[in-house]
């Protein structure tokens, strides 16, 4: 068992024949991810890494039955390339692409939410599932095992970088990660944590969650309140970075576009407030996670 | 988010139907007088800046006669604004003012969707207004899928109070005003206030506008108005900012960077990733270290860029370390990276086994990177040590290079 991605997982990738979208497939497919097909229009007939592309995922479609795209396609065009998955009914959407206008985002986002397709990012380094050998997007590159081997602790990161430096934290400590989710670091983003919680408090394998939170949005009081009502009721280990951006003057924007302070709101010590009150494990230092973690899966 | 003159704003609004003062921008006194006689007296002369609050710093003020624009524009263009110093005044007609509205459209990101809010005792600050007069608030949020109707503009106007020829009005401006919105891509739309005049005209006698950053690619009049990325700053961009700027945009498509210089400090900070530098630089004030600036990078840039970028940090009057922390790279070849600050080190002519140094630098091709960087004399650091490890070992290192600077 894992989340969102798995054994079952039918892979599309959308862009298939950009430059980096072919990297990151080849290294998928070096993991074992089995990727079936690519889209990008025009260039139907030809193969990136073996994987046949067609012009429209609704071809992919015909030959596969695909449930799981991958969205690498330029910011400009993005917005039409996650229609066309909604559209072609693929429950799960991963986008990897950064830079979206907002507007794109919200339209597609909210068209997504109607749809029921579940959406991750935009801008989402990719998800993992290192029991089932699946990995979409570029996370843990041409060598995943140096920090993502299989176990029972799951990771979401607001951040990509620290998507992975988090499950190499939890493999220093002595365990394994169930499946890691870069959300994105973007405003408006598909699965914000809260959502994630949720699925891994469904899934058996997952024992706890280490999540890297950042300033900005309401994303981790919305965690607290959703651990406060029950929806969660695992160990949570939060870490919260940017803490030195409360500093700044106000409206100041470091990392990613979403963690920004503005009218005294998304302070992370606010953050970290309403999590220890909803008892969750706050590491203080980010080396803390390891002995908090052992702590934790050893009870 | 890219914010957008006042006198960009304006004339957005006027091609878009929706009235506004009649307005001229003046650089000095002599051009604020003749402004203020082609427009005809009493005339606003306001600092033409970003910042906002502007009247609040005394940068709003009224003139009589031509004489007085003249003199008052001596005095506001020697003004700074919250940092931002005056170059540029818009001189405009002073309206006679029955009534104040506000209304203000941006993104609400716990709901997904835009959303307006709009009073009808405008003119001082929302925040005052919330406070003072909640009642006279409406918030509304719009559906982006179905769009904006007319008849929900005269709702939120007909709910607060507005009656007779202003509601009409106020309606249809309302209506324009969330179009524009879309239409530029903003991120705010701000009117405080919309005036209501004596003689009835419904007027936008100020805007404050933000349109989004990565949507200038298909707006190509912003796009030559605004300054990408000129809200991050809460200071206008330094010099080494804009030309940090520069380095990046050369190789637009490969590696992202984004430089900030910090108020003095001895340490040049060059981290990665969007989260990574977060924790580095938290890592490094817990550990009493100054960071001189702030440097994020990521998505894999090309060797010259990361030369470019550490020339940069290093150049800064002040800087005498330097820190690289990079998270586990998925898919930066760090090898590159570690040329690119080898190269920097050389050009500048800085010896590293002299130069307090660590690099934290572990992913994709780390033994290539391990290699340079020790034949180069700067120490390494794969994933041997954590992202802490690597802030406290630069803190360490500078205390015992420059013992007199340690607090």
């Amino acid at each position: 068992m894992a989340i969102l991605v798995d054994k079952d997982s039918k892979i599309a990738i959308q862009g298939i024949t950009g430059r980096e979208a072919s990297m990151v497939t080849k290294h998928a497919l070096a993991y074992g991810t089995k990727i079936m097909a690519g889209v990008t229009p025009g260039k139907e007939g030809q193969s990136v890494e073996g994987v046949p592309v067609y012009d429209t995922l609704k071809r992919a479609c015909q030959g596969f039955e695909i449930n799981t795209s991958v969205v690498y396609v330029p910011p400009a065009f993005a917005y039409d390339a996650v229609m066309e998955a909604i559209g072609n009914e693929i429950p799960l959407i991963i986008i990897i692409t950064e830079r979206i206008p907002q507007q794109d985002a919200i339209k597609f986002l909210s068209t997504a939410r109607r749809a029921n397709c579940t959406v991750v990012g935009p801008n989402s380094v990719g998800v993992i599932t290192p029991e089932d050998k699946v990995k979409l997007g570029a996370i843990g590159g041409d060598n995943p095992e140096r920090c993502f081997v299989p176990g029972n602790v799951g990771v979401i990161s607001r951040s990509g970088g620290m998507t992975a430096e988090c499950a190499w934290m939890v493999k220093r400590a002595g365990f394994g990660v169930s499946t890691c989710v870069s959300i994105g670091g973007d405003t408006f983003i598909g699965s914000p944590p809260r959502e994630v919680l949720g699925m891994f408090e469904e899934d058996p394998k997952t024992k706890a969650v280490v999540m890297w939170g950042e300033p900005g949005t309401k994303y981790e009081e919305d965690v607290a309140e959703f651990i406060k009502k029950k929806g969660f009721t695992k160990p949570l280990i939060a870490y919260i970075g940017g803490r030195f951006v409360e500093e700044m003057p106000e409206g100041t924007v470091f990392g990613h576009a979403a963690s920004m302070i503005e009218g005294g709101k998304g302070k992370p010590s606010n953050k970290m407030a309403a999590l220890r009150e909803a008892r969750c494990y706050i590491a203080e230092k980010f080396n803390d996670i390891i002995p908090i973690l052992q702590k934790v899966m050893t009870k | 988010m890219a914010r957008v003159l006042e006198n960009v704003g304006k004339e957005l609004l006027r091609e878009n139907g929706v009235p506004t003062p009649d307005f001229l921008v003046a650089s000095n006194s002599e051009e604020a007088r003749s402004a203020a006689e082609k427009i005809g007296c009493p005339v606003v002369i306001k600092a033409l800046v970003t910042a906002g609050k502007r009247g609040k710093a005394g940068a709003v003020k009224f003139a009589e006669d031509p004489d007085e624009a003249a003199k008052i524009a001596e005095e506001i263009l020697g003004m700074t604004v919250r940092n931002f110093p005056v170059d540029r005044l818009l001189v405009e007609k002073r309206l006679d003012i029955s009534q104040e509205l506000y209304v203000s459209i941006t993104y609400d990101s716990s709901e997904m969707a835009p959303i307006i809010i709009a009073s009808s005792a405008g003119g001082i600050d929302i925040e005052e207004i919330a406070q003072a007069q909640p009642e006279k608030i409406l918030k509304y949020h719009v559906n982006m899928l179905k769009g904006f109707d007319l008849y929900e503009a005269k709702e939120i106007w007909s709910d607060l109070g507005v009656r007779g020829s202003a509601l009409q009005k106020a309606t249809t401006i309302l209506w324009r005003l969330y179009k524009l919105f879309v239409k530029y891509d903003g991120t705010i739309v701000e009117i405080n206030p919309l005036a209501v005049t004596a003689s009835g005209e419904v007027v936008a006698a100020a805007i404050l506008m933000g349109v989004d950053d990565d949507a200038l690619y298909r707006q190509p009049y912003l796009s030559d108005q605004v300054e990408a990325g000129s809200d991050r700053a809460w200071r206008p961009l330094t010099a080494l900012e804009k030309e940090m700027i520069e380095v990046d945009k050369a190789e637009a498509y490969r590696g992202t960077a984004r430089y900030t210089e910090m108020e003095g400090g001895n340490i040049g900070f060059f981290c990665g990733g969007g989260g990574g530098s977060l924790l580095s630089y938290d890592a490094l004030l817990r550990f009493g270290g100054k960071p001189a600036n702030y440097t994020e990078f990521g998505g894999n840039p090309p060797e010259a860029k990361v030369r470019g970028l550490v020339k940069g940090v290093l150049s800064k009057p002040g800087v005498k370390g330097f820190y690289m922390n990079l998270n586990i790279t998925n898919n930066t070849q760090t090898d590159i990276v570690a040329k690119g600050i080898i190269g920097a080190f050389q050009e500048l002519g800085i010896d590293p086994r002299k130069f307090p140094a660590v690099l934290r630098l572990a992913g994709v091709h780390d033994a290539e990177a391990r290699k340079l960087c020790t034949e180069a004399g700067l120490e390494y650091h794969g994933d041997d040590i954590t992202m802490e490890d690597a802030a406290r070992i630069i803190v360490d290192k500078m205390k015992n290079a420059y013992p007199e600077e340690a607090d």
